[in-house]
């Protein structure tokens, strides 16, 4: 065996054509890993100048308040998802679902669905990360390694007198393929491997990832170990595993996701929107009690202070604020359920297809699917209802104002205890 | 001439016999009447169903009831977007951006709601439309077509017959281009079917055209590089292996790449952080609820000597209006001026992607596809820049109702007791001071004007791979 190995590495080492397949191999993966690093470096920085700033404008937006109601409708609260140190590999939905907001007690679904998006026409290329390499790309190039190797021999009319020599046929073929696939998943896994130490990204991240991709080729290379047995042309046989790849790696995630996407309808997010205004809106011209009434029930404790006495009053206008959240919820969370819907769903049909297991596996592991995304989101609504029982207690029963306690104003939390958000 | 079409004829006859060939056109077929048809009625759907909302806002502001003029700078308006007509063709960005915005007073919201956001994430592309199928699928499909379409004849041996018999290569080059040609433009007929649907929707008959001619120019360029290869190579599983390395570099790796490069060459930055740097400077101005800002100390002096009044009291009109009113110009000036920044920092992230099309026709070709359609991206800034205008002329006008209508002595008043506050409103009949929206696409002049860069690209690209071929035919020899 092992010398079959040796053979077939020296072999390899004289076949330009394969050679230029490898070399590519290697460097669209260092390209992909660097750009990769470079952004997360990047939002890092961002994240970083950010919490600066937000303090800074925090600060300076409660020197000058004077009573619990102004403090906190002049206070935002920064609040973002950091990149994992494995997201340089995949940027997944970080690029269609935003990962930053600025927030403030109001009512939270006028702010939440808030896109901090970057430039449309990046959104809708996609971006060369590593993830697309290993996901599309890197079996196409296993294919091109591979479809010649026996249609090869039979065309210069020594595929025969190969096979008799060798004795039998998986002793010749199947050590030349893995020694392709062997170099093309190194050469692709070297440069993610050194990244993942500069990053200081788990031992066992790498690992899984390293064997998500390995998995992927094996089962492209048994793909293209069918197709190649037919005799046929090589041309005719490089159009059918073209064909097969068009299939698994674009058309069936393609049409996967409209068929998902037309079987889980989302509430339209408008609709939660103009809810949640209508009824802020409508509470203004309401008897304060409609308001204050439900708002009691919602908080026994603070029933006491509920009366309102005057035509305006902070409370008032957080509880009404607070009840604009309560109606829309129901919507709020059938537009979050259908979401989680559609992606466990997606989760069954990546079995399907090796393409969209792989781009799936890469950002469950970079922490950058959209079960990450809802999470970082829930992750906010904790945090905002962090900040209204803060300033309930606070408001409610009239404590006399005292800027000293806004030193306890919740911090915004980037990593909380629990990841995955329940269905 | 007639030796042209006798050898294209030939080509179809034993293209319509391989069933690689026949298999692959089919599929092809299929998938693009399938997704024609779906993107249209969707398409069509959403442009009636944004057209009622929009109506249906404006309806829901009219019929507010009689309040405080401030109330209604709070309770807002929205703006929708309809999908122009070729968008049954080209969704571009519009699955990336959200559709609708919520207008207030003293900000400016983001598009919300983007398609993409909440849809199911199986990698690979954003949707599958007839154009995406236009700009990747079909090269593949000419790819399986062509690679062999010259080279057969040397392999077979006729090649040296056939000039023996007299015939050029450039001739025979002729003759195969010309059955590729054929299949392209059979290839245009789901494209002309889509045209004509979006010219009875109303769209200009230029652009749709246009938009057709620039899908035929982009296939004729993969025609031109897939009969080059033919002629070129000696194999063709060399010459498919190498075509099909152009269709991954140009197609999928060279656009990717592109946006990893643009956005990393110019920087710029989401809306939090340009905002942060915005409320640092409106701190300054002063805010907008509070007339008693010494912000507004200059403002005081300069209308009491207007109006020939010592005090705010004896104002003839609204003081807290007049306030309002002078800071949202204000705070809107700075808003205007970040989110110009914003907008240019996009655009020539966006021109620096198209530059790729020089090394990737497929870049090209999006491009002017996004931008003939009316979905691209300084389509979607138009939009932004409209609904601000919207934002801000309603926001003036209630405002300036605040000014003349109400009562400054009672609007001070308004807390004091339920009374009080029933007596600071003013009548719902001046809500109607809102303007009536509707978004509608660039004139065709326009659109044309600004893919010229990328078309211009694409017939460079046109001319470089057709004279290659002639290049390659003048020189083949037995």
């Amino acid at each position: 065996m092992l010398s079959n190995l040796a053979r077939e590495t020296r072999f390899l080492a004289k076949d330009r054509g394969a050679l230029f397949w490898l070399a590519l191999a290697l460097t669209l993966s260092v390209i992909a890993v660097s750009f990769g690093v470079a952004e997360v470096r990047e939002q890092r920085s961002t994240i970083a100048t950010l919490t600066k700033e937000d303090a800074a404008d925090r600060q300076n937006a409660l020197k000058t308040q004077e009573d619990w109601g102004g403090a906190a409708y002049y206070a935002l609260h920064f609040t973002y998802a950091p990149p994992s140190d494995f997201a340089f590999a995949a940027m997944g939905q970080r690029d269609s679902s935003p990962w930053k907001h600025r927030i403030k007690m109001l009512a939270l679904e006028g702010q939440i669905h808030e896109a901090d998006t970057r430039n449309a026409d990046f959104g809708l290329v996609g971006r060369f990360d590593f993830a697309f390499l290993a996901a599309c790309v890197a079996p196409l190039l296993l294919i091109l390694l591979l479809y010649d190797l026996r249609a090869s021999e039979r065309t210069a009319r020594r595929h025969d007198l190969l096979v008799a020599t060798a004795g039998s046929s998986s002793r010749l073929w199947f050590p030349r393929a893995f020694v392709r696939v062997a170099a093309l998943a190194l050469l692709l896994l070297i440069p993610l491997w050194i990244a993942a130490i500069m990053q200081g990204t788990s031992f066992v991240i790498t690992a899984q990832a390293s064997m998500i991709l390995v998995g992927a080729l094996l089962v492209w290379w048994v793909i293209t170990e069918l197709i190649s047995r037919i005799d046929a042309l090589p041309s005719i046989l490089l159009t059918s595993m073209i064909g097969v790849w068009l299939a698994l790696a674009i058309l069936m995630p393609a049409i996967s996701k409209a068929a998902i996407d037309a079987n889980n309808p989302v509430p339209d997010g408008g609709e939660i929107l103009l809810l949640q205004r209508e009824t802020v809106n409508d509470a203004w011209d309401l008897p304060k009690d409609d308001t204050m009434l439900p708002f009691a029930a919602l908080y026994p404790e603070l029933s006491d202070h509920v009366q309102i006495d005057e035509g305006f009053e902070w409370k008032w206008y957080y509880a009404f604020q607070q009840m604009g959240d309560e109606k829309a919820s129901p919507l709020s969370q059938q537009y979050r359920g259908a979401r989680l819907a559609r992606d466990r769903q997606a989760g069954l049909v990546s079995y399907l297809s090796p393409a969209s297991f792989v781009e799936r596996g890469f950002e469950r592991l970079a922490g950058t699917d959209a079960a990450s995304m809802i999470a970082y989101e829930d992750n906010v609504r904790n945090f905002h209802a962090g900040l209204r029982a803060f300033h309930y207690p606070l408001m409610f029963p009239e404590v006399p104002y005292d800027a000293a306690l806004l030193n306890d104003l919740p911090i915004y939390d980037p990593n909380p205890s629990s990841h995955d958000p329940s269905p | 001439m007639s030796s042209a079409i006798r050898i294209a004829r030939e080509e179809w006859r034993l293209w319509l016999r391989s069933k690689v060939v026949i298999a692959a056109a089919l599929i092809i077929a299929v998938l693009l009447a399938a997704t024609s048809f779906l993107t249209a009625g969707r398409v069509v759907d959403e442009q009636s169903q944004r057209l009622d909302k929009q109506v249906a806002a404006e309806e829901a502001f009219f019929s507010q009831p009689d309040r405080h003029p401030h109330r209604m700078v709070h309770y807002g308006h929205y703006a929708f977007r309809p999908p122009p007509p070729l968008a049954a063709f080209e969704p571009g960005v519009d699955a990336v951006t959200g559709q609708s915005i919520f207008l207030e007073g003293h900000r400016q919201n983001t598009a919300m709601f983007a398609d993409t956001k909440a849809s199911a994430d199986l990698g690979g592309f954003a949707t599958l439309s007839p154009a995406n199928l236009y700009q990747l699928l079909l090269p593949l499909l000419l790819i399986v077509l062509g690679h062999a379409l010259f080279l057969r004849e040397r392999e077979s041996g006729t090649l040296a017959v056939l000039l023996a018999q007299g015939q050029s290569g450039v001739k025979l080059a002729m003759g195969k281009g010309l059955a590729l040609l054929s299949v392209i433009a059979a290839l245009m007929i789901p494209l002309v079917a889509v045209a004509i649907y979006s010219i009875s929707l109303g769209e200009s008959a230029m652009a749709a055209s246009s938009l057709v001619f620039s899908y035929f120019i982009y296939l004729c360029i993969w025609g031109a590089l897939v009969l080059a290869a033919s002629i070129i190579l000696k194999q063709r599983a060399v010459s498919l292996g190498v075509l099909v390395f152009v269709w991954l570099f140009a197609a999928l790796i060279v656009p990717r790449f592109a946006i990893n490069a643009s956005s990393a060459a110019i920087d710029a930055p989401g809306k939090i952080e340009s905002d942060l740097i915005m409320l640092a400077e409106q701190r300054k101005l002063g805010d907008g609820h509070n007339a008693a800002d010494p912000a507004f100390q200059r403002l005081q002096a300069q209308v009491l000597e207007q109006y020939e009044a010592e005090t705010i009291e004896e104002l003839p009109i609204n003081w807290r209006g007049i306030v309002a009113s002078y800071s949202e110009a204000e705070l809107t000036d700075l808003l205007n001026e970040h989110a110009e920044n914003r907008m240019g920092l996009e655009a020539s992230q966006s021109r620096m992607f198209d530059l790729f099309g020089v090394i990737s026709p497929t870049i090209s070709i999006g491009s002017v596809s996004r931008t003939l359609s009316g979905t691209d991206l300084a389509t979607h800034h138009r939009f932004l820049r409209e609904s601000e205008t919207l934002r801000f002329n309603f926001v003036q006008a209630v405002n300036q109702v605040h000014v003349e209508d109400l009562d400054y002595a009672r609007d001070l008043n308004r807390n004091a007791s339920d009374e009080a506050g029933q007596l600071a409103r003013v009548s719902a009949d001046s809500w109607k001071v809102l303007e009536e929206f509707r978004f509608v696409s660039d004139a065709s002049g326009d659109r044309l004007s600004r893919a010229a860069l990328s078309l211009g690209v694409m017939i460079a690209w046109l001319l470089a791979s057709v004279s290659i071929v002639f290049l390659a035919a003048r020189r083949v020899r037995m």
